[in-house]
Order: structure tokens, then C-alpha cells, then sequence
């Protein structure tokens, strides 16, 4: 167990934990240690050699690395002896043999360990005359990720990452002696959800992304700490810009959420900021086409269409927003009609969720400490990327693991139990009840469970997962994730009255369209299986305004468009994660052109109005958020988030306002799903990863391709008059008889999935016309 | 797949020997190479299907290992020790030689495909330095003379099974010690001869 004993570091004494490795206790301590393969949140490998340092044995002083000796108690250490110096200066000396003096190219100067140390620790001048490694570089390990072999110190940071936390090793060293090297398989790239962690953990210059190279010196930017807004886990992050450009995203470790890593998506999915389509210009729709509008004029237009309509203003709202706008929108909505307004988020997959007084809400650390963790939502490795690491890193640490549904498939090589096809009907219904099911009964009964909740496909009846929860609530100390994954979802839950979903949107709408409608920040006709439903709608509305960053399916339809800051780094606000947890998001970058923030927009729409308006400022705006929040102990000011003793955030409470009454009815004949990476007019405008969600797939496994006569490969799918080409994928984890589709792929929304979709191949001849 | 039937059988027979499939990998690998007489890329990914690990790791473990030939080899392997008892009684004669004859730098195999070179380290005959192996089959106590006549009996006979006793009796010297086992069966391909592998002649 955990103890805390005396050792002697170069001859202070420190009170050092024993279970943890030297080097580890020592920075506890403030003693640095020079090191290049050792990482906190990797197993130690021992493999660079820097982190030798002196201790005490029977036989006299001997040098071990610190990395991978444990602290025991009245241990002697020298870390700055003349022999550790030498032996410091050995390694560096053997380390600059191959690796290139290019620091002035090189991307990592300025930031990199192996610069750093050879000016603290290195011996100066080189004895080595002869040639050093020539490789090709830099060879493109993934679509995003670039590599300068030369440079590698062979550390095994970016092998380990793959291997021991994202699971997904498909860099390792070849070949070995001198001639080792970092590659990939042939043909088989690094196709990671988690590669960037690998480029940012490079002690060298070796490992660079696509998005960064050559953009920025390091010295050349300013950082701020902010959260990723990307899904519900609001990663801790970094933002880099320079000359008031976004230029790169960096984890930051936040032991109680990201532990450092952050998902690809979140890292890269930033440059559609600087995109030259985003709007900078408020437009209006005269005859059919997009004009320039000044912001005055376009808020006299609309103060008159609100004065005239007070009562039929509603507001579609999108994911990304802060939890200050958030609370602007309801406090305008309040103020504009007489009446209570529903709010519609824009999100296939909101439910009520499970947010009664009787289950009690999870944190990711819960993951780490409880016996079993059951898991049935839509997939956490598409949709929560780093909450896919978290529960990878719980089952590591001997947690059990269940899994129910067809979703998340990646892990079933580490649960003990995943419950597919036999027990879950194509609808995600459960075929069995919860307390049939042994193993799941074994691993749960009188245990501590931490269960990751929430709807597997669109159409999913929340029926079974009820019976799953109540079953868990009765008969094991439950803690629960819901696992709504879109954006600052919890957020507006929270800070909104009344937050419905799509369905309600099109039922309510049906009998009482209103007359201006507010979409903000959101796209439902370019994501919804809804789309149909929602084009039509939309088109009968006199009145939409617009707020986003770009033009889109959605807001092609609007009446005004108005360019908007987005929350990845042009905003001030508070975020809510998945766990409840508030934690800051701050700006870095302008406004573009003449983008309002929403609270901005709103205030100046209100005082045209003639109202009082008392949240002019995003700090007002806070405080009203912290006074109304559930947490009144830790209230979530900027302050208060500012503190570094609340550096993981500050939980605040599960107060929700979730009130869905309407869900689709109808029964999808297909298995649906959200993907990582999508068409999402964001990804679309990032340069380096929008090719990672534009290519069209199906899949299923290869028993259901045969039974439907069909081949892996090139295909049209068709239904209404839709006809599109994509691939068929062979997948052997879809059930049998299923076809997936991927539903974040551009116009495959349009498809009605309760409907006979036609597959076809397509034959070779019609290729060879196509090209 | 690649690999047919009666590969794929034998390699499960294999992983079934281990507890887990991944310990498997080592033998997998002379399997493939019993096949190809390299390790290919095709080979790869049967394996990395088979034991389910990436095809990198396998490729990794593969190329890390020198006895795991990337590339195919010729007809013939000729490993000459380079390590320090075979260098002190002249090792570098006998490397020089078989460079004169092959033509071949370290690591090449000639047009025909007829013979690889390779320079090792110890294979274990230092008493009968300096010695060579021919498909893994060793010959102790060499000059350059004897090499020369080995060559022209391998060029002239292109013998199929290759067998250690047989090279010694015509070729060798010195022996380090008398060899406890007879080995009378040989190899058959430019790979280590394993009864398990089907690489081993028939004995006679």
C-alpha cells in the first residue's frame, strides 16, 4: 500500500511515496530529473538511459535509472554527481551521433526535450565525425501524421501510446541496431483516433502533424488553458495562436478528465477558423440569394419581426454553445414572450436521460474504482473519445467490463461480456431480462457499478434501458454516465428551462409553426435522420435567422444569416461536462470580420426592443449562471475556475431540464451510427482532417453481404430517387442480417432508415465509365 | 489467405500449444519462413490474423531477429562467422574467398538465386574455428582452400538436402568436439531445419 517514506536526495531529505518510481517521486519533490522515454502517464520502458542517477547500494554507488527503480525506504540518491554528469552526458553525446543538427527547420526548436537538455545537461561538443542515418523524410505515417525517421531517439513514447492506451499499435520499431527505426505496416497506416497524442509526446522533432508543420515557432505563440468543446468529456486543452491565428491544440493533463490525451478530432478540428469561407458579414435572402446586411439593419428588421410575432419566436439551438449563451437565450426568450419557450437541441439522440434523485451521477474517476463498468450507448470511441481511453485505462487496472449493444465493438476484446445479437434485437430492444443475464448478475450484484447510459441509435426505445437501469439501481451500488455526446449538451440542460429534442421540434412545430425561428449553431438537415421531416418545416417558416459560422444545408434556408465567434477559442465562457463538471473556455483569438458572440447579438437585438437588459457582458452572464447553478459551494465564476486548486473543474450539480415527450416511432431496418470524424460543416472546412470523414461506407458482416448477394465493394445505395455511391465494407462485428450506416455522412441522413434501402454493386464496367 | 489449408492447420496447431495466442509468434514466423523462405508481407498478415496482434508488431518482431530473413534468400545460405575465435585463426581469409567466388557483398544473394552471403556472429563452433554454415548446417575447421572445394561441390552437385556430418567429412578440419547426435538428416531450404516445419531432409 501507499506509504510514505524517508529517502535522501542528493543529501536533502524528502518524504517520498513508496509506491511510485524514483524519477516520479523526485519532481514530486521539485528534483528534476532529465528524461526522454520516461512518461507519467505511460508504463516505464528504461529505454534513453538520461535519467540515471546514483544510488547507494551494499556494493558501494551504483547508477540506475531512475525510471525504473521504486522508491524504498532510506534510499540514498544522487542525481547531480560528477558520475551521474558523466553518464548524462554519454547518453547525450551517443544520442546527437544520428540525430540532425537542424534545429533552425525543425518544428520542435524551441519546445523540444532533447534541445533543452543537451543546453542543460549535454557535454558540449561532439566527438562524432562520421556520417549520420539518412532516411526519406518525412514519410506520411497516417493521412495526418508525418515522420522524419533521422530525428527519432527511439524513446517508444508514440509505440507505447499506441500500444497501452489507445490500443491501437500500428506504429512499432522494425529492424533493429542502428538501423531501428519508427514505422508502420505497408498499406496499413496509422490510422489512430489518438495519433496526435503521439506528436505531442515526441521528445524530438520526429513526429509531426500535417495541421502544424512549418506553420509557428514556439516562441511565436501565445497559449491559453481552455476546454475542448468538441463532445461532453471537455478535455482540458491548450490553444496556440499566433498573430491572432489558431494554429494548434494541445492536451493538457487533467488528472480527473483527459489525463493529457486528447482525441484527434478535438486536436485538429480547429481550422475552420481560419477558413475563408466562414462569414463574416450578417447576409439577407433577397430573391433566393444570400446579400450583405449591415448588423444595425439586420436587428431593426428583425426587432420588427419579433414585436410583431412575441409569442411564436422559437430557437433551434446547436451544441456548441457556452453556458453563458445558453443562459442568454433563456433569459431573451423570457423576456421577448409572454409564455414559457421550449428550446429544440439539435441531437438524434436526446432522451430524458437518467437524472432522477435516486441514481447517483458519475465522475470518469468513478470508472477507476468501481468493480464493474456496463456500457450500453452508441459507440464511446466515435462519440467520447477520451472517456473510451478512461474506461480502456479502468479495465487495465482489473476493472470488469460489460458491454451491451451492438456499439462499441472496439472493446470487446478487453470485456469480459458483450451482450450483441442474442441478447439485443436489430432495435436495440433486450431480448432477455437484465436479471437472466448471469455473468452481467455475477458482476453486479452487491457491487460498485459506474454505467455509461444512453440511446444506441435514434430509434431506440429508452424502454429497455430503463429496465436495465432500474435493475442496476436495485442491485448494485450504481454510478451513472449519461451519455448524451454532443458538445456543451449538459450545458443547456442545465442552464435552459425546457430543452426538447427534434421529434418534439416536428411535432410541435406540425400544429403550431412559429413564426421566427433562431437556429444557432446548428445544422439538423446536414445531421438528423429527421432531415425530411425538418427541410419541410423549415420551408413553411416566414422567419429564420441564422447564427453560425458557415453557410450550411440548414441555413441555406434562413431568411438572415449571422456570423457568429465559435467556442473553440473566440469566446469566454463556462463548459459542463458529462460528469457535471464546469470548467473554463476561454479566447484567444478575434472576432472574424463582423462576428458578434450570442450574447452580444441578443443584448443588442433586446435594447432595440426596449428592454432592460442585464447580461450585457459574458462576465454578468457568468455570475447568473454560477447564482442559478445546483453547486452553491463551489460557485462556477471565472474566478472561482480560474483558481489553480480548481484546475480540474469544479462539479457542479445535476439539476436538468429535459423534457422530451415525442421520440421517432418508427422501426429502423438498419443499424445507424455516429463516426468520429463526419461531414460536419466544421470537419469540412478543416484542411488536414476534412478527407477523414468525406468517404462514403456501409458495412456489414460477410455472411449478410452473401445472403443479400452482394460483394464487398464499390456499390450504389438507392432509395427515393437518392442515389449514391459508396463502399461496402466487410465488418465481421455488425450482427448478422444488419447493414450499418455511418449516419454523419454527407446526404445519408436522406435516407428513410424504417424503409427497403436498395444496395447494388457496381459493376466493373461502370467504374471504368465513372472514370 | 495466403497460406493454404494445411499451413493454416499446422499454424493453429501451434498457437494451441500456448496459453495465449501472441506467444505464438516466434514459431508462426519459421513457419512462414518454411513456406516462403522469407518472411513476406502476405505471411504477415496471416499471422497477425491468426494470433490477433497488428501487422507492425508482427513485422517488428520479424525484422528485429536476423534469422528472419526479410528478403528471399538463395538456394544456398552461406553464414561465415565473423566472431572473435574464427577471427583470430583467420576467418577473414575465408570471408575474402567466399566474397572471390560469390562475388557477393554481406547480405546478397546472387542473380541465379543460388547463393546468399551472410557474415554472423558466433554460431557456436569456436573449438573448430573458423567455421561456416551452409543452410544452417555448420563446418568447422576451414581455410580458404577447403572453402574453395565446398563451393565447387555445391556448384556442381546442387545438392537438395544439405547435411552438416556429410559437409564435415569432405570439407572440414578441425572439429571442435565429436558431435553427441549423428545428424544425418539435414535441411532442405535456406532455413533452420525444424521436424516441426517440415524443413529437415529426409535421414537417410
Amino acid at each position: 500500500m501507499n506509504e510514505m517514506v524517508k529517502i535522501n536526495v542528493n543529501g536533502i531529505e524528502i518524504q517520498a511515496d513508496n509506491n511510485k518510481l524514483l524519477i516520479e517521486a523526485c519532481e514530486d519533490s521539485g528534483i528534476h530529473i532529465p528524461r526522454f522515454c520516461w512518461h507519467k502517464r505511460l508504463d516505464p520502458v528504461g529505454m534513453c538511459r538520461m535519467c540515471l542517477v546514483e544510488v547507494d547500494t551494499p556494493r558501494g554507488k551504483a547508477l540506475v535509472p531512475s525510471c525504473t527503480t521504486k522508491v524504498t525506504p532510506n534510499l540514498v540518491v544522487d542525481t547531480e554527481s560528477e558520475v551521474v554528469k558523466k553518464a548524462q552526458e554519454g547518453v547525450l553525446e551517443f544520442l546527437l551521433i544520428n540525430h540532425p543538427l537542424d534545429c533552425p527547420i525543425c518544428d520542435k526548436a524551441g519546445e523540444c526535450p532533447l534541445q533543452d537538455q543537451t543546453v542543460s545537461y549535454g557535454p558540449g561538443e561532439s566527438r562524432f565525425v562520421e556520417e549520420k542515418r539518412h532516411f526519406e523524410k518525412p514519410i506520411s505515417i497516417s493521412e495526418i501524421i508525418l515522420l522524419d525517421r533521422e530525428r527519432c531517439i527511439l524513446c517508444a513514447r508514440c509505440t507505447r501510446f499506441s500500444d497501452e492506451i489507445s490500443g491501437d499499435p500500428l506504429i512499432e520499431f522494425v529492424q533493429r541496431g542502428n538501423k531501428t527505426e519508427v514505422n508502420t505496416f505497408p498499406n496499413e497506416p496509422f490510422r489512430s483516433y489518438f495519433s496526435g497524442n503521439t506528436v505531442q509526446i515526441c521528445p524530438v522533432g520526429a513526429l509531426t502533424s500535417t495541421s502544424y508543420r512549418f506553420k509557428a515557432r514556439p516562441w511565436d505563440l501565445k497559449a491559453t488553458t481552455s476546454t475542448c468543446n468538441g463532445c461532453t468529456v471537455g478535455c482540458t486543452v491548450e490553444l496556440n495562436a499566433s498573430q491572432n491565428k489558431m494554429l494548434r491544440i494541445l492536451g493538457v493533463d487533467n488528472d480527473s478528465v483527459n489525463q493529457g490525451w486528447l482525441c484527434d478530432k478535438g486536436r485538429y478540428n480547429f481550422e475552420f477558423l481560419n477558413n475563408q469561407s466562414r462569414l463574416k458579414e450578417s447576409l439577407e435572402k433577397v430573391n433566393e440569394k444570400f446579400e450583405i446586411i449591415s448588423n444595425k439593419d439586420l436587428i431593426n428588421k428583425l426587432k420588427n419581426k419579433i414585436l410583431n410575432n412575441e409569442n411564436k419566436v422559437k430557437f433551434l439551438l446547436g451544441t456548441n454553445l457556452t453556458n453563458e449563451e445558453y443562459a442568454a437565450f433563456n433569459e431573451f426568450s423570457a423576456l421577448i414572450s409572454k409564455s414559457k419557450s421550449d428550446f429544440y437541441l439539435s441531437d438524434d439522440y436526446l432522451f430524458n436521460g437518467y437524472f432522477e434523485k435516486n441514481i447517483s451521477l458519475a465522475t470518469f474517476n468513478n470508472l477507476d474504482t468501481a468493480d464493474t463498468i456496463v456500457i450500453w450507448s452508441e459507440d464511446i470511441k466515435e462519440n467520447l473519445p477520451i472517456l473510451y481511453l478512461r474506461v480502456r485505462q479502468a479495465v487495465k487496472n482489473g476493472t470488469k467490463l460489460i458491454i451491451l449493444g451492438h456499439n462499441n465493438s472496439t472493446l470487446k476484446d478487453i470485456a469480459s461480456d458483450f451482450y450483441s445479437s442474442d441478447i439485443i434485437d436489430e432495435n436495440f430492444e433486450l431480448k432477455v431480462q437484465p436479471e437472466n443475464l448471469k455473468n452481467l448478475k455475477d458482476a453486479v450484484i452487491g457491487k460498485n457499478v459506474t454505467a455509461i447510459i444512453g440511446k444506441s441509435s435514434p430509434y431506440q426505445n429508452k424502454k429497455s434501458l430503463d429496465l436495465l437501469v432500474s435493475f442496476l439501481n436495485e442491485n448494485s451500488n450504481l454510478s451513472l454516465l449519461n451519455s448524451f455526446s454532443k458538445g456543451n449538451s449538459f450545458g443547456a440542460f442545465q442552464n435552459l428551462d425546457s430543452v426538447k429534442g427534434l421529434p418534439d421540434l416536428c411535432k410541435d412545430f406540425e400544429e403550431d409553426l412559429p413564426e421566427v425561428l433562431f437556429i444557432v449553431g446548428a445544422d439538423p438537415i446536414g445531421s438528423s435522420v429527421l432531415t425530411n421531416k425538418i427541410t419541410s418545416i423549415l420551408e413553411k417558416i416566414n422567419c429564420i435567422v441564422s447564427l453560425d459560422l458557415f453557410i450550411h444545408q440548414t441555413n441555406e434556408l434562413a431568411n438572415y444569416v449571422v456570423p457568429m465567434n465559435s467556442t473553440v477559442s473566440e469566446k469566454e465562457g463556462t463548459f459542463t461536462n458529462i460528469e457535471f463538471r464546469s470548467s473554463k473556455i476561454n479566447k484567444i483569438t478575434p472576432s472574424p470580420g463582423k462576428a458578434l458572440s450570442e450574447n452580444e447579438f441578443l443584448s443588442n437585438l433586446l435594447s432595440s426592443l426596449g428592454k432592460s437588459t442585464d447580461f450585457l457582458s459574458v462576465h454578468e452572464l457568468n455570475t447568473k449562471v454560477a447564482e442559478n447553478n445546483f453547486n452553491q459551494v463551489n460557485k462556477i465564476t471565472f474566478d472561482e475556475l480560474d483558481k489553480p486548486s480548481n484546475f480540474d473543474g469544479i462539479i457542479s450539480g445535476k439539476e436538468v431540464n429535459i423534457n422530451c415527450t415525442f421520440f421517432i416511432e418508427d422501426k429502423s431496418l438498419y443499424y445507424v451510427g455516429r463516426k468520429l470524424y463526419g461531414d460536419s460543416v466544421t470537419q469540412r472546412n478543416s484542411q488536414s482532417i476534412s478527407i477523414l470523414g468525406s468517404k462514403k461506407y456501409i458495412q456489414a458482416n460477410l455472411s449478410t453481404i452473401k445472403t443479400l448477394d452482394l460483394e464487398a465493394g464499390k456499390c450504389y445505395i438507392e432509395q427515393n430517387g437518392l442515389k449514391l455511391s459508396s463502399e461496402l465494407i466487410i465488418n465481421e462485428n455488425i450482427p448478422d442480417g444488419l447493414i450499418y450506416f455511418p449516419i454523419n455522412r454527407r446526404n445519408f441522413v436522406k435516407y428513410n432508415f424504417a424503409e427497403k434501402i436498395n444496395i447494388s454493386n457496381i459493376s466493373n464496367e461502370d467504374i471504368l465509365s465513372v472514370q | 489467405m495466403s497460406w493454404d489449408k494445411k499451413l493454416i492447420n499446422q499454424a493453429n496447431k501451434i498457437i494451441k500449444q500456448y496459453p495465449q495466442k501472441r506467444s505464438a509468434l516466434g514459431p508462426l514466423l519459421h513457419l512462414a519462413q518454411s513456406k516462403d523462405g522469407y518472411i513476406s508481407d502476405d505471411s504477415i498478415e496471416v499471422i497477425s490474423e491468426l494470433i490477433g496482434i497488428t501487422e507492425v508488431q508482427v513485422k517488428s518482431v520479424s525484422t528485429f531477429y536476423s534469422m528472419y530473413k526479410q528478403e528471399p534468400t538463395g538456394k544456398y545460405l552461406i553464414s561465415v562467422c565473423k566472431s572473435i575465435s574464427c577471427e583470430i585463426s583467420n576467418s577473414s581469409d575465408v570471408i575474402k574467398k567466399v566474397q572471390e567466388i560469390t562475388g557477393l557483398n554481406n547480405n546478397e544473394t546472387d542473380e541465379e538465386g543460388i547463393f546468399t552471403f551472410e557474415k554472423v556472429e558466433c554460431i557456436g563452433a569456436c573449438g573448430g574455428a573458423p567455421a561456416i554454415q551452409i543452410n544452417y548446417e555448420t563446418v568447422e575447421g576451414m581455410t580458404p582452400e577447403s572453402t574453395e572445394s565446398l563451393f565447387n561441390w555445391l556448384k556442381e552437385n546442387q545438392p537438395k538436402v544439405i547435411v552438416a556430418d556429410i559437409l564435415q567429412e569432405k570439407f572440414g578440419g578441425t572439429r571442435s568436439f565429436e558431435w553427441g547426435i549423428k545428424d544425418n538428416s539435414g535441411t532442405i531450404a535456406s532455413v533452420p531445419g525444424f521436424q516441426n516445419f517440415n524443413t529437415v531432409g529426409e535421414s537417410k
